[in-house]
Parts: structure tokens; C-alpha cells; sequence
């Protein structure tokens, strides 16, 4: 993503932040819908575009679960693993997920190897009502899931056409 | 400051008394009790509690308190040593400890560690934290300069802080949360700035090590001793760290000088240091005769030079960049007992801008407190490096910074920028005097060689200042021997003259090679034209290649001595190191030839000398080694000169030279190995306007020429400067520089620009 | 067992109010109309103390009281910031109403930035809630358009408006400075109070910050009266809350109660649908997972501030999760250790270095190599973390493991002998 993309997205929006540097984090999460990731040259866009330094943007991006530094798939599947997803099955899912798209990591997840999907755990996504639930993307949470749900979602996944802007 | 209230409270079930607003630490340490802390540092900004090591008991509020960030209060009722606060310090200790790998053995902070030291006085000593410990790949470079250990590290803040917001050069972050938070730069990234060893002293586990110093000595080998920094006119306050007659490091003190750099030093002044032994120290003294050149002792040596003083009438003396006031007034001394003897010093004459030094003058330290600072001229981020600290924690207090003058410099975003046309400064003083009479205690900062060539801006500018009630001024410029030499009354500038007019006889250079600077050119063809060349030098130039005796010299790393700052504060170098074996200190050489030229002078040290100087020297009246003491002590400010000497003229045709200092430009950090990856080139600058004049779009070379000298540089377009100057960058790589354009006495000169 | 739909105002009229007219049709807006022509600011900010509310996010402080914290006549803007975070384990109230009703919440924020005359509001939302992000713009757009929000709030003069912020996936900056810091583009981490927010808050200014519920109850309040909002639940407890109910009962959901009028057997029985045949209740963390979990013996207890602090608890978030006997209470410990070391901001050593040392001594017990001693070693690290840390985390963190360690000492014992197998997880799939 280029540092004038970022600008223009970022203008309607300057007037309602007294110092610039709140313009970051929407900055980061717009830059990463490009790849679905942040690269070091988004970041440098993101530093150009908000006038930070990249060291303090990467800092920042570094902080929060759902800015990724790393390369992910192109769809992300998010499995809530805390206490009320856990009594109802959540790591069931998350195994039934990884075991249909060839992930040998249950417990953290990963990338397939075709780049497409990665799954990992995440934390109380509030959908409590709903456990297990499972979240793809920066999409609704969906729940409650059996493994056999999961593993259907997991499977349509891999073969959906991606989205064009990928919000995590 | 105004000063604060005293407020009495209860420390430990005794009565005492701190003054209001004191955090619980501070008011704690001056009645001698010590509560441990890790990311307290008030030089930082305010506290920001994240440690936790600081907690104490104070009656009255829910559960313990960070002593951090605590103010004490009238009858508050605290406790240090209570069991609560034993059990929370033991905690804390033994947390830092579950995942601090304990290779304290081969770890450079070890025996000088705050972690180590705390454990050892305030902890459990061990811990029972049996889980595997945190991984991380080891020591890694951040840069040239320093290596980063995270395992080591105890995320105290402290150097990220000092990057965000003391140096700002926002390079050093966090990365990752909670327990796997590191310190990081952006990926691929160095850690670039002009500050960045600060963070060294400032980490208090061995995470961030030097890497020059890297497993060189170990703590309890080496020797350390406070000093003064002489790599610019500054003074910054050091500490140097030496092993078997080596210096191995310059530190900030762990006393730091608040009036001064208030313990941050800039990389050019801590990583200089590998210059004492580098390849062109001079250890031997040598002597040239006859077209032969002998290696001798340097007795010897000194006989020779005797000789040759005797010999020749008219001894000239010229001081160099760290000459000390010992040096100065030796040779002062010496070239009045030689017939027609003169000593005089290199750089700008400007017993003009008197005009302003004989204003109310500020310390580095009031900068703080001031609600508006201006620069006028110069670049002092560049210059005067650690000026640059002091403007930016004036900017974060909410001072107003005004940044005028032609340059493009790094303090440019920090606050009013008024850009003006190259030698036109003058054009500033309205904007400047509504800024000044707007602000209750407004401090100037000039440039001496910018405002030397604009005498009329500096009448005007005195003005303005002497008008106005609480308005200070701080002269930037200079060498860090300038001030100690002016206030001797040695001028600079008048010696070229002597020498092209062949009224010096026997040349004595102390610390100096005229030739490598303004005029060179003109220098080297003067010094055919005097007598014999005794160079007392430590380090190898053309003139030690010419000199008919060399005598090898102390740096200021290794002598006694006063050095006057910029803003005439006296303080004193001490030996961190005795030395090459075949060398001396400037001062003992002039003593020793004093008694080869019969005309002894009764000094055994330079405490005596000093003691000399200052019945003299009215600027020094009252002074001693001991009222200077380990802090310094203003010198007596010159009175306003009767009338402002004529605006000089430029010479030559063409764009007008704007000379720009370069902190990792000049011969210091050519010299120092430890630089060599921040070195920076010599370059030029031309604004849109004049580039496209000259048919020059982009980046290329250009070629230089000056009445003075010519230079061909890799030129680029800084479409925020004014037309109708060259911006060159002074400094060079190892050739003449950007300074051969300019005339011996750095006056105004133009140039013409052409595409090369 | 009263439920009365104040806050859920979506229930009581039998659908989503996601459209304004649909809102207004409701009777939404009533109460902010009412207000502007009729109170002014300091009557406002005087109704909300009166009505006795208090913090839903957490603490449960008085919103009242902490509204007039504010500097009346400070020279610098005042903003109120919505916290709209809920990622507190457990609860999921908030986001109903941002799903549901999402114009009371504007509606509610609107009224205290009336009451402290803040120049704007912010609503701060996870990052994962963009789903409800998207339908508080639009919300908020609409409320625009009809001048709800902008230059001159329905023809009052007051100029106001709503920005909807988005965070990025941590928990911890639904802590209120964190959550500033995150709002004005710095990592999250709290700040050391004093100062706080109420007198140096974002941007250094004065900020009201209160919790989506919290704001969300002013409307009910204003249009109803401060002194009928008072009269529902007890002195200390007025009004109504909501509950999110999750974990081991069959109508998992949120459920909008008076306070002290229901108990939590009530909640989990009857109300949530009670648990499945069979199956006993073991235990539940009532307020979320950072308070202390109770067992059996406090069932009866009569879910208001403070029974529920009688009882060693506290009402906290209102996100209740109950645990049957299939559950092992040394694994659900580990996972809210697993929770809170992943969520610790790393600022302070207690939490950072704590969480870290908590998760992996409950992994080797549940894994089956735990020694007697660490039980104790267990004990005396909740003492290191609680107490020294910055913000209240650490001690979220201690509290649930800490309280199940006592309470279910046997539980813990017989794992460091055994190990603990994974049990069966309810997989009924069943939704209010
Ligand atoms: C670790 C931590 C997480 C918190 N998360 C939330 C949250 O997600 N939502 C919330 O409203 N309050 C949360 N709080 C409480 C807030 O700090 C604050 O008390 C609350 O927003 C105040 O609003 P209230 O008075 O309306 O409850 C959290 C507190 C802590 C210490
Ligand atoms: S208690 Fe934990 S989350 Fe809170 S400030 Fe300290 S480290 Fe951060
Ligand atoms: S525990 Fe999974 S959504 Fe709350």
C-alpha cells in the first residue's frame, strides 16, 4: 500500500482527532487490507503518511493480536480458546479445523502450506452465548460450531475467492 | 525554580524534612535512605511506575505506593523497611530474576549492574522460578555502536523512552507485549541518531552494551575518572574508563553536571576516544634536519626546539581546538619573554559580538526552564550536539522554540521556523522581538561565526536582549579551547598576517594544523615563509610531516587542564589515562622549552599554572582547581566592546558559501574507527531556484570555487532553503573539505557553482 | 426475578432499533430532547448522581460522581470516551447493544457529553467487534443527517459528535488509560494515576469515560426519572444490569435483570435454562474471569454489588460463567492463566514476569508433572502479583486462580497427583 492511499483514507477522518497520531492504528489496519498483513514497506507508508517514525509504527503495529508483522494466509480464522468456549468445545474445534486444512500445530495453528487459510487461537472474542465460536476475518463471529461445522467452514474457505479488501 | 516549600514527614519513624512535591525517592536518598529503582529517571520525563521496585508503605493510602511517583506530603508517614515492602522488593527481584539469564560471568555490565547490585542488597538472591527461561536469538547489533542482548533485558523503558522522547530520534521501540516485549528498531533498520550511547549508560541490566567496548575489560580492572569532553565547545561533563594505560570508554557521570549535558553525551563525544591509539597518534617525537628526519627522545627533542626558540627572534604561538587555559597562558607567557613573541589562536575574530557576551548570559541548564528559546544562526544539533537535548526538553516543558537561520537543521520541526536568505540574518530581529518581548524569560542561542559576519544583526540583536528584563543569551560556536583562550586575551586571527608578513620566526604549533581548515591554502603558503615549525601535536598532519620537531602530546583524555564552554563555565579535564610513553602534556612541553630558552617558568604542575593564570587573568580572578571543583565555575563575562566593528565583505562572485557543521563530519570522527560507519561525507546543498539556474536537476556532482579554494561534491536540491547560497558540509575524508572554500578567518565568501 | 429491558430496549419493543426512525418509534431520543430543552448541563450531570448508576464496565464507581470529577471551567476541550472494549472473558452485553440498540448507546453518550459539555465523543470498540463497528457508523451517520449529532444538536446549540474508533486486539485497552493511550495512537499500556482521566485524560484533557452499558442506561434514566431508576434494586445497587450467562447452562445469553431482586441460583436455573440432566454446578466466576469464583455454597446469593462482595466476589463485568462437574477447575484456571499471560501489556514486572510464571507452573501441574510444593509456590506468586502492579490486571489475574486454589484445594491436590485428562466438553448447541 502506498503512503498516498493511506493519506486519502485518512483525510475525511483527520478533523476528529486533536493530535495526529490517533490517525495510526486506523492507518495500520487500512494499510494491512492490501495483503492482509503489514510488510516493513507498509510500514515505512504508514510512518510516511501519519509523519511517525516506522520504528514507533511497527511498535505500535507490534502490540495488537489482530496487526500481523508476519505473513499470513490470505483468510485468517480466529478460534476462541478461553474459558467459555473452552467448557463447550473449543479445542475440539480448533483441532477438527487444523486437521481439515493439514495443520499439524493444534495448539497455535498456522498457515497452510498453499498460503490460503491460517488459523489460530484467540482470546474471550465475546461470543460467549455462541461457544464455540469461530471468527474469519474481521467478519461476524460465527457459533456455536461442532467440530463437523468447523470443519465444513474450514473446507469452504480454502476454495472461496478472497475478499478484496482483507480486514482482520 | 522557585524555590519549594520544605514539607516535614515521617522516613523510617524519623522526622524529616524534604521540599514539597519531591517524589518519595528523591526526599528518601537525601536523608540516606535508599529505595531501589529500575525505571525512575527523572531525565526521562515524568515517572511512569512500570517497575514496581520502588514500592513503599505510606500510611493512609490502599496498598503500597510506587516511591517513583509519589510526592511527599506534609505528615505523610512512610516506610522503607517494612515487611510488606521487603516481601514487594523480594518479589519484584525474583521476577526480574525467573527470566534474566544469569551469565553475569562474561557479561559486560557485571560488577557495574544495577540488577546485580540491587539483587545482592534488596532480593531473595534466587529464585525458585524453575520454568524454562525466555529465548531470544543473542547479542545482535543494533548498530555500529551498540549490541542488544534481549534475553538480558528487564523492559524498564529507559532507552525507549530516551529515543521517543528525550532524543526523539524514535528509532528505538518496543516490540510484542507483555512477556514478550522486546526492544527492537524497525526491521532492517539500524539504530540511527546522534545520541544513541546514551541508552548504553542508561540500561541498567548488560542488555545494551558498546560495542567498541565490548568484552575489552571487565569492571574491576579498570580505572575511572571524571573529565570534561573537548570534542566541541560544549563541556560536556565525562567519565573515562581505562585499562592498562588505555582509555576504553567515555560514559556520562553517574553525577551528571546539571548547568551543562546533564549526563547525555553525543556519539561523536563517546565513541571518539579509539582515536588516542589510533594509527596516527603520534608516540615518538622526532626531530628534521638537514633533509633527514630522526626518531629521539623526547628530552632530546625538546633541547632541539629549545634551540631553535633561542635561535630566531619573534616566536609565534598558535593554540589550537583543545588547548587548555594552562596552554595558553604558558604560551603567552613564553612569547612575552622571547623577543617579539606573539601567541594567537585559530578561528573567528569576534571581539565584536563582546557587544552580546557582556549580556546576562544562561547556562545549558536554564534552557529548561526558559518559555521561549531561539536560535539564531548556526546548527547546534550539529555543532554544539548536546544543545540539541536541552532545546527538545524545553519543547516537551511547553517552551516556544523559534529555529532562525538559513540552514536546514534537525531541530527545524520543533517549533517556529524562520527560514532566512543566506547572510541575511538580520532580517530575523522583528519576528525575534516579538517572540522575545512576548516571553517572561526568553533565552537566545547565536552563532558566533554566522553573527561575526552580520555584525549589524548582532548590534540589533544586543538590543533586543539588553532591553528586555530576564532575557538571557548562550553563544554557540567555537572549539572547546575558545572561550579559556579568548578570556586571555589571545586573538585569533591576526597571526596569518604576522606569518604572510614574515614577522614570525620560529612557528609553535600547539595542537593545530593551520593548513587542514579555513584559509588552508593561505596557511600552508604563510608557513613557508617563517622560521622552524615546532609542532607539539598528538595526532599525525601535514604539519607534523613538515615540522622541523615534533613533540608528541597528550590528548585531552589524558591531561590536566581548564577548559572554558561556550557559555564560560571553567572546568577541569583530568587524566583518564597517562599516555603514549614518549609524550607529554602540552603544558609540561611549554614549561620544559621555558627552561631550554633560559627563561625558565617556576610551574611543576598545572594546578600551579592554573593558579597563575588567575592572578593574571581578570576573567579568571579568585579561581582555583578546587573552587572549579567537579562542576565548574563561571569566568568572569567581557565588558561590551565601545563600537561594532564594519560588516565584512564577502569576496568572490557567486552563491554565498553557508558553511554547515556535520557532527559525524570532521576530523574526530574521522579519526575514530568507532565511527566509521556514521561518518558522514562532504556534501552540498542548493535550493530549487539556484539548482535549476544552474541547470542542475536531481542529485550530481558540482564543483566549487572560492577565492580560497576549490572542491568538487556530490550536490543535492533542499527545496527548503532560500536561494542565493551553496550549503556545503564542513568536514572531510581525509582530503581538504568544504573548508578550503572559506577564508582563513571563516568570514563571508561566495563561490561560484558549476555542474562538474 | 424481574427482568425489566431498560438498557435493551430492542426486547421490550420486540426487534433490532438499528434504523433511528425505528429508535425513535421506541421512544428514543425522548429523554435527550426532554434534557436539552428543559435541564441544563449541571441539573443533567445532578440526575445522573441522583439515579444512583454505577460503572457497568467494572468497577462499578459511581458515574454520577465520577462525571462531576471534571474540571468545570478548565480552558482545554472535555471529550467522553465510551468504552466499548468488552473483552472482559465472559461478557458479551455490550456488544448486544451495539448490535440491537446501538442508538440509546449515542443516545446516552450525547447526554453526558451534555452534562460535562465535552466538544466530542469516542466510542472505543475492539477491533474483532467490527461487525458492530460498521452499524454504529452507520448509527451514527443517521443520527448525523437528523441532527441528533453535529453542529447545533437538535436545534440546542450544543455542537457535538461521535466518533467510532477502532481498536485492534488486545484486552488490555479496555482498561481506561490504556485505552487512551491505544485512542491516541500509542501502544496500550495504562498510565500511572494520579493524574486521572476526569482531569488530565485524552489528549491531556478532561475525559469522561464510561462503558457502553453505563452510558446506555442514562437515556432510561433521564426520561424516566433519576429517583424511579433509584428505586429499583437497593441503595448501593440501583437499576438494572445486564448478565451475560455462558458455560454449562442451557440458555446461554444476556439477560437484563433488576439488581438484588434476582439471585444467581435464579440466574443459572431459571433464567438461563439451568444446567444440563445430570450435572451438578461446580462453579462461577460471576463478573467476568477476573473476580474470585464461587462454588455451590453461594447460589442463593442475591446478585447485586454488594451480596455478591459478601461473598467474596464481585459483580464486576456481569459476565458469569458457570462450570458443572465436568469441568476440572485446575484446567479452566490454566486457561485464564494462558488468558492473562497473553493479554498483559508487559509494563509492569509483577504482571509481565507473574503471568508468565503462573500459566507455565499450571501447565506442568495439569500436565502431570506438578509437585506438592508448587501449590505453595502458587500461593506466595499470587502475593508477589497482587497489590504491586499498575493497573488492576495482575490482580484479575490472582483473583480467580487464587480463590479456586482455596476453594478447591482437593481438586488441585489430587491433579498434581494424577494430572488432569481432558474432559468431555458440552457441545449442546443451544442459544437464547
Ligand atoms: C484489564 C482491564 C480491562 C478492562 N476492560 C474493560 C472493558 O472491556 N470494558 C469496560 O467498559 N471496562 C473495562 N475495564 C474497566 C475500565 O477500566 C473502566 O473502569 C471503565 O471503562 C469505566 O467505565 P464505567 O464506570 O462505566 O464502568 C477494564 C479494566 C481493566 C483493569
Ligand atoms: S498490571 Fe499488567 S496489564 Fe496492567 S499495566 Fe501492569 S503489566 Fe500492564
Ligand atoms: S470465551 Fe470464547 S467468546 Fe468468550
Amino acid at each position: 500500500m502506498t503512503a498516498d492511499q493511506i493519506r486519502a483514507h485518512l483525510d475525511p477522518i483527520r478533523h476528529e482527532f486533536a493530535e495526529s497520531r490517533s490517525l495510526v492504528l486506523p492507518a495500520l489496519k487500512y494499510a494491512q487490507t492490501e495483503k492482509g498483513w503489514l510488510a516493513p514497506e507498509d510500514i515505512r507508508a504508514v510512518a510516511e503518511a501519519t509523519g511517525l517514525s516506522p520504528a514507533y509504527c511497527e511498535s505500535v503495529a507490534s502490540f495488537y493480536d489482530r496487526l500481523y508483522l508476519q505473513p499470513t494466509g490470505t483468510r485468517v480464522v480466529s478460534v476462541c480458546v478461553t474459558l467459555s468456549c473452552m467448557l463447550r468445545g473449543s479445542d475440539e474445534v480448533m483441532e477438527s479445523i487444523c486437521d481439515t486444512l493439514g495443520i499439524d500445530d493444534h495448539h497455535h495453528g498456522g498457515t497452510t502450506a498453499d498460503g490460503t487459510v491460517t488459523v489460530q487461537t484467540a482470546q474471550c472474542l465475546g461470543y460467549c452465548d455462541r461457544a464455540p465460536c469461530v471468527q474469519v476475518d474481521a467478519e461476524e463471529t460465527q457459533g456455536p460450531l461442532t467440530p463437523d461445522d468447523a470443519a465444513r467452514l474450514a473446507d469452504d474457505l480454502r476454495g472461496a475467492p478472497a475478499p478484496t479488501e482483507l480486514w482482520r | 525554580m522557585p524555590e519549594r516549600e520544605p514539607v516535614t514527614f515521617q522516613l523510617d519513624g524519623r522526622t524529616v524534612h524534604a521540599p514539597a512535591g519531591t517524589m518519595l525517592v528523591d526526599a528518601a536518598a537525601m536523608h540516606g535512605v535508599e529505595i531501589p529503582i529500575f525505571c525512575y529517571e527523572p531525565r526521562l520525563g515524568a515517572p511512569i511506575g512500570a517497575c514496581r521496585m520502588c514500592l513503599v508503605e505510606v500510611e493512609g493510602m490502599r496498598g503500597l505506593q510506587t516511591a517513583c511517583s509519589t510526592p511527599v506530603a506534609p505528615d505523610m508517614v512512610v516506610r522503607t523497611q517494612s515487611e510488606p515492602v521487603k516481601q514487594a522488593q523480594d518479589g519484584v527481584l525474583e521476577l526480574f530474576l525467573g527470566n534474566h539469564p544469569l551469565d553475569c560471568p562474561v557479561c559486560d555490565k557485571g560488577g557495574e549492574c544495577p540488577l546485580q547490585d540491587r539483587t545482592f542488597r534488596f532480593g531473595p538472591g534466587t529464585t525458585r522460578f524453575a520454568e524454562p527461561k525466555r529465548h531470544h536469538p543473542k547479542p545482535l547489533d543494533l548498530s555500529s555502536l551498540i549490541a542488544l542482548d534481549r534475553e538480558r533485558c528487564i523492559a524498564c523503558f529507559r532507552c525507549v523512552r530516551f529515543s521517543q522522547d528525550v532524543a526523539q530520534d524514535r528509532n528505538l521501540v518496543f516490540e510484542e507485549r507483555g512477556g514478550r516485549t522486546y526492544i527492537a528498531t524497525a526491521s532492517g533498520e539500524e539504530y540511527d541518531g546522534r545520541f544513541t550511547g546514551n541508552v548504553i549508560d542508561l540500561c541498567p541490566v548488560g542488555a545494551l552494551t558498546s560495542n567498541p567496548y565490548r568484552f575489552v575489560a571487565r569492571p574491576w580492572d579498570v580505572k575511572n575518572a571524571p573529565s570534561v569532553c573537548a570534542h566541541c565547545s560544549v563541556g560536556c561533563n565525562t567519565e573515562l574508563t581505562a585499562r592498562e594505560g588505555r582509555i576504553l570508554r567515555v560514559t556520562g557521570r553517574p553525577q551528571p553536571n546539571p548547568a551543562v549535558e546533564e549526563g547525555w553525551l553525543c556519539d561523536k563525544g563517546r565513541f571518539a576516544y579509539p582515536a588516542t591509539f589510533g594509527p596516527d597518534r603520534i608516540t615518538t617525537p622526532l626531530i628534521r634536519e638537514g633533509g633527514e628526519e630522526r626518531e629521539v627522545d623526547l628530552e632530546e627533542a625538546v633541547a632541539y626546539a629549545g634551540v631553535l626558540l633561542s635561535r630566531g627572534a619573534a616566536p609565534g604561538f598558535l593554540l589550537g581546538a583543545t588547548a587548555t587555559v594552562e596552554e595558553g597562558f604558558l604560551a603567552l607567557e613564553l612569547a612575552a619573554r622571547l623577543p617579539n613573541g606573539t601567541a594567537g589562536r585559530l578561528g573567528v575574530p569576534s571581539d565584536g559580538l563582546d557587544v552580546l557576551r557582556a549580556l546576562p548570559a544562561a547556562e545549558l541548564g536554564d534552557i529548561d526552564g526558559a518559555d521561549l528559546v531561539a536560535i539564531v544562526g548556526g546548527d547546534p544539533a550539529n555543532a554544539q550536539p548536546v544543545v540539541e537535548l536541552r532545546v527538545r526538553k524545553a519543547a516537551r516543558r511547553g517552551a516556544r522554540i523559534l529555529v532562525i537561520g538559513p540552514r536546514s537543521t534537525p531541530l527545524d520541526g520543533l517549533g517556529g521556523r524562520v527560514r532566512t536568505e543566506p547572510g541575511r540574518l538580520v532580517t530575523c530581529i522583528e519576528t525575534l522581538t516579538d517572540a522575545v518581548l512576548g516571553a517572561a524569560s526568553p533565552v537566545v542561542l547565536w552563532d558566533e561565526a554566522d553573527l561575526a559576519n552580520e555584525p549589524q544583526a548582532a548590534v540589533r540583536l544586543a538590543e533586543l536582549l539588553a532591553g528586555r528584563a530576564g532575557a538571557r543569551q548562550i553563544e554557540l560556536g567555537g572549539d572547546a579551547s575558545t572561550a579559556g583562550l579568548r578570556a586571555l586575551g589571545i586573538p585569533a586571527g591576526l597571526m596569518l598576517g604576522q606569518a604572510v608578513a614574515q614577522r614570525i620566526g620560529t612557528f609553535v604549533a600547539v595542537h593545530v594544523d593551520p593548513t587542514d581548515g579555513p584559509g588552508g591554502a593561505e596557511w600552508a603558503a604563510a608557513l613557508a615563509r617563517v622560521g622552524p615549525i615546532i609542532a607539539i601535536a598528538s595526532h599525525r598532519s601535514r604539519l607534523t610531516d613538515r615540522a622541523a620537531v615534533v613533540l608528541p602530546a597528550l590528548t585531552p583524555y589524558e591531561q590536566e587542564g581548564v577548559l572554558v564552554s561556550m557559555t564560560g563555565r571553567a572546568q577541569r579535564l583530568r587524566a583518564g589515562a597517562p599516555g603514549p610513553g614518549g609524550a607529554a602534556a602540552g603544558w609540561e612541553i611549554l614549561v620544559a622549552l621555558s627552561h631550554r630558552t633560559g627563561k625558565p617558568l617556576p610551574y611543576r604542575t598545572p594546578r600551579q599554572v592554573f593558579a597563575a593564570a588567575a592572578e593574571a587573568h581578570a576573567a579568571f580572578a579568585g579561581m582555583s582547581y578546587d573552587t572549579i571543583g567537579d562542576l565548574g565555575q563561571p569566568v568572569a563575562r567581557p565588558a561590551a566592546p565601545a563600537e561594532a566593528p564594519p560588516p565584512p565583505a564577502a569576496a568572490g562572485d557567486g552563491l554565498l558559501v553557508v558553511p554547515c557543521p556535520a557532527i559525524f563530519g570532521d576530523a574526530t570522527a574521522r579519526r575514530s574507527d568507532a565511527l566509521a560507519a556514521v561518518r558522514t561525507p562532504p556534501r552540498a546543498w542548493l535550493a530549487q531556484d539556484d539548482a535549476e539556474r544552474l541547470g542542475l536537476n536531481g542529485d550530481g556532482l558540482v564543483r566549487l570555487a572560492s577565492p580560497h579554494g576549490e572542491i568538487t561534491l556530490p550536490a543535492a536540491v533542499d527545496p527548503r532553503l532560500r536561494p542565493g547560497g551553496v550549503f556545503v558540509a564542513l568536514g572531510a575524508d581525509g582530503a581538504p573539505g568544504a573548508e578550503s572554500l572559506l577564508p582563513p578567518d571563516r568570514g563571508p565568501v561566495r563561490a561560484s557553482v558549476a555542474r562538474a | 426475578m424481574p427482568q425489566l429491558n431498560l438498557v435493551y430496549r430492542h426486547r421490550e419493543a420486540g426487534g433490532p432499533l438499528t434504523e433511528l426512525t425505528a429508535y425513535e418509534r421506541a421512544g428514543g431520543y425522548r429523554a435527550l430532547r426532554e434534557t436539552l430543552a428543559n435541564l441544563d448541563p449541571d441539573e443533567t450531570l445532578y440526575q445522573f448522581q441522583r439515579s444512583g448508576l454505577r460503572g457497568r464496565g467494572g468497577a462499578g464507581f459511581p458515574t454520577g460522581r465520577k462525571a462531576s470529577f471534571l474540571p468545570k471551567d478548565a480552558p482545554l476541550r472535555k471529550y467522553v470516551v465510551c468504552n466499548a472494549d468488552e473483552s472482559e472473558p465472559g461478557t458479551f452485553k455490550d456488544r448486544e447493544i451495539m448490535e440491537m440498540n446501538p442508538f440509546q448507546l449515542l443516545e446516552g453518550l450525547t447526554l453526558a457529553g451534555y452534562a460535562i459539555g465535552a466538544a466530542r465523543g469516542y466510542i472505543y470498540i475492539r477491533g474483532e467487534y467490527e461487525h458492530q463497528a460498521r452499524i454504529l457508523d452507520r448509527a451514527v451517520a443517521q443520527a448525523r443527517a437528523a441532527g441528533y449529532l453535529g453542529q447545533n444538536v437538535m436545534g440546542s446549540g450544543m455542537s457535538y459528535d461521535i466518533t467510532v474508533y477502532r481498536g485492534a486486539g488486545a484486552y488490555i485497552c479496555g482498561e481506561e488509560t490504556a485505552l487512551l493511550e491505544s485512542l491516541e495512537g500509542k501502544r496500550g499500556q495504562p498510565r500511572l494515576k494520579p493524574p486521572f482521566p476526569a482531569v488530565a485524560g485524552l489528549y491531556a484533557s478532561p475525559t469522561l469515560i464510561n462503558n457502553v452499558e453505563t452510558l446506555s442506561a442514562l437515556p432510561p434514566i433521564m426520561e424516566r426519572g433519576a429517583d424511579w431508576y433509584a428505586s429499583l434494586g437497593t441503595e448501593k445497587s440501583p437499576g438494572t444490569k445486564l448478565f451475560s450467562i455462558s458455560g454449562h447452562v442451557m440458555r446461554p445469553g444476556n439477560y437484563e435483570i433488576v439488581l438484588h431482586d434476582t439471585t444467581l441460583r435464579e440466574l443459572v436455573e431459571d433464567i438461563a435454562g439451568g444446567l444440563r440432566p445430570g450435572r451438578r454446578f461446580r462453579a462461577c466466576w460471576v463478573g467476568g474471569s477476573s473476580v474470585p469464583v464461587i462454588g455451590e455454597e453461594a447460589l442463593d446469593t442475591p446478585l447485586d454489588y454488594e451480596s455478591l462482595q459478601a461473598v467474596g466476589t464481585f459483580l464486576g463485568s456481569g459476565g458469569c460463567i458457570v462450570m458443572d462437574d465436568s469441568g476440572c477447575i485446575v484446567r479452566a484456571s490454566l486457561r485464564l492463566a494462558h488468558f492473562y499471560r497473553h493479554e498483559s501489556c508487559g509494563k509492569c514486572t509483577p504482571c509481565r514476569e507473574g503471568t508468565n510464571w503462573l500459566e507455565r507452573l499450571l501447565q506442568r501441574i495439569v500436565d502431570g508433572d506438578g509437585r506438592m510444593e508448587d501449590l505453595d509456590l502458587l500461593e506466595s506468586l499470587f502475593g508477589r502479583m497482587s497489590g504491586t502492579t499498575l493497573c488492576p490486571l495482575a490482580d484479575g489475574a490472582v483473583a480467580p486462580i487464587r480463590s479456586a486454589l482455596r476453594l478447591f484445594r482437593d481438586d488441585f491436590e489430587r491433579v498434581v497427583r494424577e494430572g488432569s485428562p481432558r474432559p468431555e466438553p458440552m457441545m449442546e448447541a443451544t442459544v437464547a
